[in-house]
């Protein structure tokens, strides 16, 4: 439903300039909850701008409906934003900030009022209606937010980082709130945050973007499972990597051997998520090395086992606390731990770059 | 609060409230009591009790017959005064509000530049600067030379001594004073809110009108008591741009001061002046706590 082909942006120019989107593509679906995650400075809300129309492409189109909407001005675009700061207009109530668009559209009054008391009641707040809305609570002004955006029933809705003004406790709420109210009314979300937990638990989709670039765009687990190269790897979640030479369909880190069949010949970077470490030599079909366990981190539920292999790589297991100890570690063994053929990754070292 | 703590505060509010007496009450006070005396034969007042001074604001009487009649001469200078006040105010705001815009929207390096540009005029003369205007509007001044050299007019057009030649002088010399609120008002507004706006599929006209005019009122009202309350005393303006023919409230209470030699009335016009600026600050209290008190319900 929507297109982004190419899409680019600089600021500046001269020495001055800054590339601040690289030839972004990707389509969005209907009804798709879509996550934009990376870093600060990344160029995520510069992509969102650039979708609601607040500033025009260096180059490159955005096409929606099979129309292209490059040039169209925001008010033009179905298209609404939930913004960081909320910006509600402080010298109106809830209900006239919600009321808003539609006013602006030149909707009458019987039709206003109605879609603005059933928006108001679908975010929880009709009881405010009458407040200003300067008077509101973070997460109330949120909700306002969300209502005065979604009233006019946009075809997308963007958030950039909508969540992150609130405390831990109610960004949790309203990360169930968001993604009820995206099933319940079918709309195509594009969410921004630097969360990577954010972004994994709520979205269908993710693009992953550092530095300009989309990195990785891909469902939450397979994100996680399959990262297309370091930088993703590193960015979602943890993970180790372990330098490894491949020849023939198997790969030899150390004293280490096993077979990897997409790993392509010579030097490559094996990557593996602490949970996927086995603390033994008797795992099946994996790479067996040799270890020392450096440091024991209690974490309650886990235990994160740091540890340095012959050739001073580190790694970290994460080990499930059993109810009796199971075996126990101490600091400075030497064990031989097993990294299953299955879980191993190959990673591209290199990020997507200019 | 201690009893010290008390003391200080009035000692801190001392100065004012000696300076506020002695220079503003005091003397207001002996303009009131002259505005009920008798004129003196050579100006000056004697120490009689008249209402005569009061009366002669709005009505004449006939020294032939005795008849009163309704001062046409000066309700039409006092209206005059309050109508190019307040026209005078609404140009200001007209040319006020885009200039404050435009230097509210330079990069923060520049915009000092700008300000500076329109604080330029304050460091003149004001003598200086409304001569130069009528330089600009004489018979034989740089517009009528430009016109009649460009073949546009065959005769100078007659600008000066006029309603026109006034509201011209006010509006350069007070402009300023609309322009610096206004911008302190813009300055402040948060810009995300007219984005919001535009996303919300209203047009520039609706941002506008709904968001943008609402949040900077005050700074538009700040302004607009700036120029309208020195617009109705003015002396210098009116008096070099309107001469005898285009008088206003300052340049009448001037008169009965010197060539009238009618100092109760003059006494009695400048009260009446004191009261009309006061009802001008009472309506901008109202409008401006008003607000508040809305924000707050
Ligand atoms: N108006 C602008 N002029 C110049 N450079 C800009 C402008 N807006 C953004 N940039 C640059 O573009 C890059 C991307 O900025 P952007 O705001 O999109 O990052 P972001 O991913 O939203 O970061 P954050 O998570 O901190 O909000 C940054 O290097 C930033 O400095
Ligand atoms: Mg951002």
């Amino acid at each position: 439903m929507l297109d982004i082909r190419g899409l680019s942006k600089r600021f500046g120019y001269g020495k001055g300039e800054v590339t601040a989107l690289h030839e972004v593509s990707f389509s969005i679906a209907e009804g798709e909850f879509f996550t934009l995650l990376g870093p600060s400075g990344c160029g995520k809300t510069t992509l969102l701008r650039l979708i609601a129309g607040f500033t025009g492409p260096s180059g490159g189109s955005l096409v929606l409906d099979g129309k292209d909407i490059a040039a169209m001005p925001p008010n033009q675009r179905p298209v609404n934003t939930v913004f960081q700061s909320y910006a509600l207009f402080p010298h109106m109530t809830v209900g006239q900030n919600v009321a808003f668009a539609l006013e602006a559209q030149g909707r009458p009054r019987s039709e206003i009022d109605p879609a603005v008391d059933k928006m108001l009641t679908l975010v929880q707040l009709l009881h405010l209606k009458n407040r200003k809305s300067s008077e509101l609570s973070g997460g109330q002004q949120q909700r306002v937010a969300l209502a005065r955006a979604l009233v006019a029933k946009p075809r997308i809705l963007l958030l950039d980082e909508p969540l992150s003004a609130l405390d831990m406790k109610l960004r949790k709420d309203m990360q169930i709130e968001l993604k009820r109210l995206q099933r319940e009314t079918g709309l195509t979300f594009i969410f921004v945050t630097h969360d990577q937990e954010e972004a994994l638990t709520m979205s269908d989709r993710i693009a992953v973007m550092s530095g300009g670039h989309v990195q990785q765009i891909a469902t939450p687990r397979e994100l996680y499972d399959r990262p297309a190269n370091r930088f993703v790897a590193g960015f979602i979640g943890e993970s180790n990597f372990l330098s490894a030479k491949a020849s023939a369909g198997v790969v030899e880190v150390g004293e280490g051997r096993v077979a990897l069949a997409d790993a392509p010949d010579g030097p490559v970077t094996l990557m593996i998520r602490p949970e996927h470490v086995v603390l033994s030599a008797n795992a099946p079909d994996a790479l067996e090395l040799q270890a020392t366990v450096a440091q024991l981190v209690f974490f309650g539920t886990d235990t994160h086992v740091h540890l340095v292999l012959a050739d001073g790589t580190r790694l970290v297991a994460r080990v499930q606390n059993a109810l009796h100890g199971g075996q126990s570690l101490n600091e400075g063994e030497r064990i031989t731990i097993s990294l299953p053929a299955k879980a191993l990754r190959v990673v591209r070292d290199e990020e997507v770059a200019a | 609060m201690t009893g010290a703590d008390t003391l200080r505060r009035w000692a801190l509010a001392l100065p004012a409230v000696v300076v506020i007496t002695l220079f503003s009450i005091l003397p207001l006070g002996v303009v009131l009591v002259y505005s009920f005396l008798t004129p003196g034969d050579f100006g000056n007042v004697k120490w009689i009790f008249s209402t005569d001074g009061w009366f002669s604001v709005l009505f004449e009487r006939n020294i032939f017959d005795d008849t009163i009649a309704i001062s046409d001469a000066n309700i039409g200078i006092l209206v005059r005064s309050i109508v190019l006040s307040l026209i005078t105010t609404l140009i200001t705001v007209i040319f006020g509000l885009p200039t404050a815009w435009f230097i509210a929207t330079r990069p923060v390096a520049q915009r000092n530049f700008w300000m500076f540009l329109i604080t330029i005029p304050f460091w003149t003369n004001l003598l200086v600067r409304t001569i130069a205007v009528q330089e600009m509007i004489r018979s034989d001044g740089v517009f009528n030379r430009i016109l009649l050299g460009l073949g546009i007019i065959h005769e100078p057009i007659q600008m000066m001594f006029s309603n026109f030649a006034v509201l011209l002088g006010m509006t350069y010399v007070f402009l300023p004073l609309m322009v610096l609120p206004v911008y302190a008002a813009i300055e402040k507004f948060d810009f995300r809110l007219a984005e919001a706006s535009y996303d919300l599929y209203a047009s520039r006209l609706f941002t506008l009108r709904r968001v943008i005019l609402p949040l900077i009122r005050p700074g538009v009202i700040a302004g607009s008591i700036l120029v309208f309350v020195p617009s109705l005393g003015a002396y210098v303006t009116p008096r070099i741009m309107g001469g005898g023919k285009s008088m206003m409230l300052g340049n009448l209470i001037d008169l009965q001061f010197g060539q009238g030699r009618n100092w109760p009335l003059g006494a009695a016009l400048s009260i009446t002046l004191t009261v009309l600026v006061l009802l001008a600050l009472i309506w901008y209290t109202r409008l401006t706590s008003g607000r508040k008190e809305r924000n707050h319900g």
